[in-house]
């Protein structure tokens, strides 16, 4: 004791993963560690009406991600920002001390609110609210992986709840490349270990795409592949969102 | 820039379906660029590109620091924009942000590959000095210092001019080194590494206008554009990143469409910015 040189830490953190669960991701038929195929979405529930001060708002829960995103507006845009036509819409992200593992890693994620600003702004018809501000706010509770495709379709959920109009709902998943296989919907584990992902937000009823984001080394084959897979996910993502708004719609009134 | 007028507009819409720009050029033809290496004697390497209208210097600075504990075998590299105001009176103080964000964002995306670190531009794991302890941080500046569009291509070029000039000081690791603390390094002043850059990849934007997309927009194209892509290819023609850029939705097909056609632009573009960057190394040698 009296030997000891270097101070022990005042406060407890997770130690990294060690770096042989690696070589798991390279086996021929490794199963993912919650089970789910290759190009299996996790379950996803989504509720609207989570906030009630704000003008719409929605919650999801996509497996350990848990999202909540409030809509304010239109409202009168800042005294500063010179007149504009159209409206204008105002993103942000953040992410709670508590949702990672270790605290206060959110602050890595700080591009996420131009990102989500960047997949929204070609869904919404800013010509419908001129001279005033759409405010997104979102807060993500716990990060499971697979953050930002989760906030993008949470916030199209509740931009409808609002009742700003758009040319079409927006969904979003991402897909992760390790090793020879591409996983949808990856969870944190798979997330750290990845070579590549790629991003797509799309308007799945106009066949358009808002947002493409690739990262890590790709062939243009793969690309196609990765695309394909994703499209038809955000097709059945577009599905559930659009019956959990009916559901609403149609709930009686208390 | 100015405003344009309608006429100005149709003019440049018209143009590029005619596969004839403003300034003569083809859809998917570059200006003419021109690079000099060394430009920032304080630096561990530098260099400044100048693409028509457009340029930017970017520096490599190289300082020690600790790896990070989630990857102790591999040194640190960012990579950051300043947009300055000689560039547009609107980039004063806080104005330039946005871009400058967007455009360091999109850099850090396109060079440094996943997060397992394939894919990445620079190999990480040769920045490392002792495992675990002592690795090379890399501050990669980008300063754009007049813009006329097609900033991200030119800063692109750039690192990758910077890079091939940066000289990397060799590190002796003192012998018998304590357990837990620092070991001792001596940075020597003569010795040099270079960097291998074959493996950097260069960025190629395709800008869409009405339904043709061109290559190296200036300003005013630029302001035409309904959305643009932003394809960061290898020497070995494999997909390092991709960004799609603004507001409007893009079919599937025509994303893929533009992937094909900014890997066969980025041969010929790789091919004449490695001949204009060792054209510049040897320049520099020389004086």
């Amino acid at each position: 004791m009296a030997g000891k040189s270097a101070a022990t830490p005042s406060t407890y953190s997770p130690s990294p993963a060690p770096k042989t669960k690696r070589t798991i991701f390279q086996d021929v038929d490794w199963v993912r560690p919650d089970g789910r195929g290759f190009h299996q979405c996790r379950p996803a529930f989504l509720k609207t009406g989570a906030v009630n001060a704000a003008s719409g708002s929605a919650y999801a829960e996509f497996g350990n991600t848990k999202v909540i995103v409030s809509v304010f507006g239109p409202r009168e845009s800042k005294k500063a920002m010179a007149y504009s036509g159209t409206g204008r819409l105002n993103c942000n992200v953040s992410y709670t001390t508590f949702a990672t593992p270790n605290r206060g890693q959110g602050s890595d994620h700080k591009g996420y609110s131009s990102m989500l600003h960047k997949a929204l702004e070609g869904a919404i018809i800013v010509e419908s609210f001129p001279k005033t501000t759409v405010d997104v706010f979102a807060l993500v509770l716990e990060s499971g992986g697979s953050d930002l495709p989760v906030v993008i379709s949470c916030a199209s959920l509740a931009l409808a709840d609002a009742g700003i109009m758009m040319y079409d709902l927006v969904a979003s998943v991402s897909v992760s490349c390790l090793g020879k296989n591409l996983v949808i919907d990856p969870i944190l584990e798979e997330e750290s270990y990845q070579d590549g992902s790629l991003l797509i937000t799309c308007m799945p009823s106009r066949n358009e795409v808002t947002q493409l984001t690739v990262n890590g080394e790709w062939s243009t084959p793969r690309v196609h592949e990765a695309m394909q897979i994703c499209l038809e996910a955000c097709s059945k993502l577009a599905k559930i969102i659009r019956s959990c708004l009916k559901e609403t719609a149609s709930a009686p009134k208390d | 820039m100015v405003g344009l007028s309608v006429g100005e507009k149709h003019f440049i819409q018209g143009g590029i379906a005619q596969d004839l720009r403003t300034d003569g050029r083809r859809r998917l033809t570059y200006r003419p660029f021109n690079v000099e290496t060394g430009v920032i004697p304080q630096a561990n390497g530098s260099a400044r590109v100048r693409l028509g209208g457009t340029d930017v210097i970017a520096s490599v600075k190289a300082e020690l620091g600790k790896p990070s504990p989630s990857q102790p075998d591999k040194g640190k590299v960012n990579i950051y924009v300043d947009c300055s105001p000689t560039a547009a009176p609107m980039f004063e103080g806080r104005g330039g942000e946005e871009l400058s964000t967007e455009l360091s964002g999109a850099l850090q995306h396109c060079l440094l590959g996943g997060k397992s670190g394939a894919g990445a531009g620079i190999d990480l794991s040769s920045l490392v000095v002792v495992e675990g302890k002592v690795c090379w941080d890399l501050y990669i500046d980008g300063l754009v210092v007049s813009s006329d569009g097609n900033l991200l291509d030119a800063l692109g070029a750039a690192i990758k001019a910077a890079l091939t000039n940066t000289g990397i000081p060799k590190v002796e690791v003192a012998v018998g080194a304590s357990g837990d603390g620092l070991p001792e390094v001596d940075i020597s002043d003569d010795e040099y590494l270079q960097f291998d850059t074959s493996g950097v990849p260069v960025i190629v934007t395709l800008t869409k206008v009405g339904r043709h997309y061109i290559v190296d927009a200036t300003l005013e194209e630029e302001s035409q554009m309904s959305s643009a892509v932003s394809v960061s290819v290898s020497g070995q023609g494999r997909i390092c990143g991709l960004i799609k850029r603004g507001g409007a939705g893009l079919d599937p097909s025509v994303i893929l469409d533009m992937i094909s056609v900014a890997k066969h632009v980025s041969e010929q573009l790789m091919n004449k910015l490695d001949s204009e960057i060792s054209a510049a190394e040897a320049c520099e040698e020389e004086s």
